[in-house]
């Protein structure tokens, strides 16, 4: 993508201040987005991102700069640049550079900027049927088709120069019921790492079936009693709650800095012998892998929590310098516009050996939350917050009514200690995930979990 | 490397080769230098300068989108046979064209001289001193855990083949602050930003101050009961719902059944101390523009007042649809989108109370200073939220306590009506939303 020999100059230029590592990451992008809404393809933008990102430590000093200026000149002149934000410390040594070839993991059968727009509509129109003809109370849908081809280049001083190509595709599913005063919504959008293959090998008449089913349920549903209860959490994206719960705080981005609950504690007992806490990044086609990371390291499985006792973290290599500790291959970035830092890839509660139904039968007053919404949490405390898109109260061992507008909050670490049945139908799903450095696809993963007491906030009273 | 300019006269010229029969293109340059510092010394410092150019045009009478960051002569026909492609997978005419343009334009300026000459060292001497004002502030604070300086400058360029040409240059700063406070097994976090174009307004004593009083004021925290309670949102959290709330009032949305002010205009939406104004040219804001994403004039207009819903937001398209005049709110983020609908600078007019008046006129109720999962617990569609919160009581017309964690949960629709009273202390938020505090009737509040 560029030049060997100008990626050299640059890494020279970068170095030639006094910091001991310098870094160069290239990135061209091709995207393409359809919507479709009121039965229509009504929105399609295909587009090339292009750019490069320089970066050098120094100690912990860590400069980062990016440009889409990919003249030498440019490239040249914003290494000085970033350079001159160095203060003193010694010369790095810079290595030649030696290319490593990448076995891929995650195998592609049909590269997005091969296939014609008309195969893509057929998709979505398809869904859009589906989702509409499953009720009458159905009365909007919209669908948001996206793929893209990232092509990268990582190159380092320690020698590092390697190439990768990721390719993501997603169809995100939105139905909206009504019945003539209110509006509720149902959404599901899976995603892989993977081409036009996974979309078209996709049940649709599954995933536009829930969504559109979730609305018209929810249509349906009181309102969600407030108060404390034991909570099940369904497989599959309800493993939201351990990502904002217990995932954030595992990072090397706020480990390092201690402003993390789980800070100095490895070898702690953190959580009930039956859980264990688990980032792969390497699972195949999931839409949170990748062959390598984007500091080009191979990701792995890095077990944060087993068998209740804290294991490990998620460390890049920049943090990895504060902590006096390897980097895991959990480095990323959204773009060439993020300095890259530890974030999650897949990450999951292994499976446990209680039978779903046996969970529910065993609840004699609780909420079970079929479907999460998304969540967020406060990793210098832990407190988290997230909504629950499909509800249901629990009587006697049985689901009883829907309700909705439910919202969970706690405390991870609390939290995490009381988790009291876990289940052996352990599934994934996909989401996007917001942080310093960019929103991500990433998968969250769990069979279905019991906690013995959250806070639940709903618009009814205890 | 081609310029900008030989790029875009090539790509006009081919794209009317190529049978669009109209057809624009939108630039966008940014730079930007940012800074964190942690324990005195700078952990990340980074500067960047990015470009991209968005092209859209008539083709077959209808409207293809495509983008480029590569500003490269192959990447004129990825453009032009992308956007052919992009036009012909559409199942309609777009319902909109390319713009000639206004018969005038504001004149305002985003863009400060001043700020931009200031040294780069001085502003990191700045954020630097800003940290240790915190530390020293109380032995409670344990550490700042976010200390950061943005600066950005950027250039805005739309040109197209009907002869309209329009720039706009704009910069700003934005300090933001986290400061973690402990009291034994008690944690708390609080937080504060600044945006500003006037760089002598950050006075490094009084952020340290608030981000400080800010978050040792969670100390402490007690649970109340669960139940309905008279709510204060303070200015920032009140800000932060609108900004979640604004998609309500686009037409875009009725047009698609979407929000429930579908057939709404010339009526009663909200009770009469609610009036809803969008200011492109607003002072205090950071934002704002001249032109919208279609290349409209700007202007200051009300969207409800005392109550009564005057207009949506319109683009060319959706005025069209609705049979009025666009109000100036086509919105284009960046070169990488569509156009849709959105404000510019919208706001709560303030009232006259200031927030202490209406701490004092509560008997029991509580004080929301912060709200968290908007993203996912909110529904613009239903106008539903149970969303978490952060706060304190107030008994007797004081702040008594702070809360333990808590949700608030309750309808936007509902509480635009259930407004009690305006306070008199308008502020913004970064993506240019503002609001005064509000005195709301009741929503409902769940404790930890």
């Amino acid at each position: 993508m560029i030049k060997q020999s100008i990626i050299e100059n640059v890494i020279e230029v970068a170095l030639s201040t006094g910091g001991d590592f310098a870094e160069v990451f290239v990135e061209d992008r091709y995207a393409n987005t359809l919507a479709l809404q009121d039965n229509k393809i009504e929105r399609s933008i295909s587009g090339r991102d292009f750019g490069i990102g320089i970066r050098i430590f120094s100690g912990l000093q860590n400069v980062y700069t990016y440009t889409t200026d990919f003249s030498e000149e440019g490239l040249i002149k914003a290494a000085k640049k970033a350079a001159l934000a160095i203060k003193g410390g010694g010369s790095g040594t810079i290595h030649p550079l030696q290319k490593e070839i990448i076995k891929p993991i995650h195998t592609i059968a049909q590269m997005p900027q091969t296939v014609k727009h008309a195969g893509r509509a057929a998709v979505m129109k398809k869904a859009n049927d589906i989702a509409r003809n499953y009720d009458e109370r159905i009365q909007q849908v919209g669908l948001r088709y996206i793929d893209e081809e990232q092509n990268i280049l990582i190159a380092n001083s320690e020698g590092k120069f390697v190439e990768d190509t990721r390719v993501y595709s997603r169809l995100a599913i939105q139905a909206t019921a009504s019945d003539g005063v209110e509006l509720q919504t149902g959404f599901y959008g899976p995603g892989a790492h993977a081409g036009f293959e996974f979309i078209e090998n996709l049940d649709l008449d599954y995933y536009a079936g829930e969504a559109a089913r979730i609305a018209v349920t929810m249509l349906e549903a009181d309102e969600c009693p407030s108060g404390k209860f034991p909570v099940i959490i369904d497989n599959e994206f309800g493993g939201v709650i351990f990502h904002e719960a217990c995932g954030h705080g595992l990072e090397a981005t706020s480990v390092a800095k201690n402003n993390s609950v789980f800070a100095n504690r490895i070898g702690e007992k953190v959580a009930p012998d039956i859980v264990t806490y688990i980032d792969d990044g390497t699972l195949p086609n999931e839409w949170g892998s990748l062959n390598i990371d984007d500091e080009g390291e191979k990701t792995r499985k890095n077990i944060l929590i087993e068998d209740g006792i804290l294991k490990g973290y998620l460390i890049d290599k920049f943090n990895a310098r504060r902590m006096n500790a390897e980097a895991t291959g959990s480095s990323r970035r959204e773009s060439y516009r993020f300095n890259p830092t530890s974030r999650m890839t897949n990450t999951y509660i292994a499976p446990g050996k209680s039978k779903p139904e046996d969970i529910i039968a065993s609840t004699e007053n609780g909420i079970y939350a079929k479907y999460m919404g998304g969540g967020s949490v406060n990793p210098a405390t832990g407190d988290y917050n997230f909504a629950v898109s499909e509800a249901y109260l629990v009587k006697n061992g049985k689901i009883d009514r829907p309700v909705r507008g439910a919202t969970l909050i706690g405390n991870g670490a609390k939290t995490l200690q009381k988790v009291d049945m876990v289940g052996n139908n352990l599934a994934h799903g996909a989401g996007m995930c917001g942080s310093i450095s960019g929103s991500l696809p990433v998968n969250v993963g769990q069979p279905m979990i019991r906690v013995s007491e959250i806070t639940v906030g709903g618009t009814k009273g205890e | 490397m081609m310029t900008i300019h030989e790029f875009q006269e090539k790509l006009l010229s081919e794209a009317v080769n190529a049978n669009f029969k109209e057809a624009e293109i939108f630039y966008k340059k940014t730079e930007s230098f940012q800074c964190m510092i942690f324990e005195g010394e700078i952990d990340t410092y980074e500067t960047s300068v990015e470009g991209g150019l968005g092209f859209r045009g008539l083709h077959n009478g209808k409207m293809g989108y495509a983008y480029t960051e590569k500003i490269e002569e192959a990447s004129i026909p990825f453009l032009i046979e992308s956007a052919i492609a992009n036009a012909d997978v559409l199942d309609e005419d777009d319902g909109t064209d390319i713009f000639e343009g206004s018969d005038s334009y504001n004149d305002h300026g985003f863009y400060s001289e001043e700020l931009a000459n200031i040294p780069t060292a001085e502003k990191i001497e700045l954020i630097k001193s800003i940290e240790k004002k915190v530390l020293a502030y109380d032995p409670r604070i344990t550490t700042v855990n976010y200390c950061v300086l943005q600066e950005f400058s950027e250039d805005r360029m739309m040109a197209n083949n009907k002869g309209l040409s329009l720039n706009e240059k704009k910069n700003g700063i934005l300090v933001f602050i986290s400061a973690v406070v402990k009291e034994g097994d008690e944690m708390k976090t609080g937080m504060t930003f600044e945006m500003t174009r006037d760089y002598q307004s950050l006075d490094a004593d009084r952020i340290a101050k608030e981000v400080a009083e800010e978050a040792l004021s969670h100390l402490g925290e007690k649970s109340i009961p669960t139940k309905k309670y008279p709510v204060i949102m303070r200015y920032d959290a009140a800000a932060s719902l609108l900004a979640t709330f604004t998609a309500i009032f686009s037409a875009e949305n009725t047009q698609k059944d979407q929000s429930l002010l579908k057939g709404k205009v010339g009526t009663e939406i909200a009770s009469s101390v609610f009036t809803l104004i969008d200011d492109p040219f607003h002072a205090e804001s950071i934002m704002g523009a001249n032109f919208d994403g279609e290349g409209v004039a700007t202007k200051k207009q009300t969207i409800v007042s005392n109550g009564k819903l005057e207009t949506l937001l319109h683009n060319r398209k959706t005025a069209k649809k609705d049979g009025v005049e666009t109000t100036g709110h086509a919105h284009k983020e960046s070169y990488k989108g569509t156009l849709s609908v959105a404000p510019i600078n919208l706001y709560i007019a303030p009232g006259v109370k200031s927030k202490q008046e209406l701490i004092e006129s509560v008997e029991e109720g509580v004080l929301i200073t912060d709200l968290a999962g908007l993203h996912s617990g909110a529904s613009t569609i239903s106008g539903d939220f149970s969303v978490a919160a952060t706060g304190f009581y107030i008994k007797d017309g004081k702040v008594a306590s702070p809360v333990k964690q808590m949700t608030i949960a309750g309808n936007y629709y509902e509480y635009m009506k259930n407004i009690v009273e305006t306070g008199s202390d308008l502020e913004f938020a970064p993506g240019g939303f503002g609001s005064p505090s509000l005195l709301v009737k009741e929503l409902s509040v769940t404790v930890d």
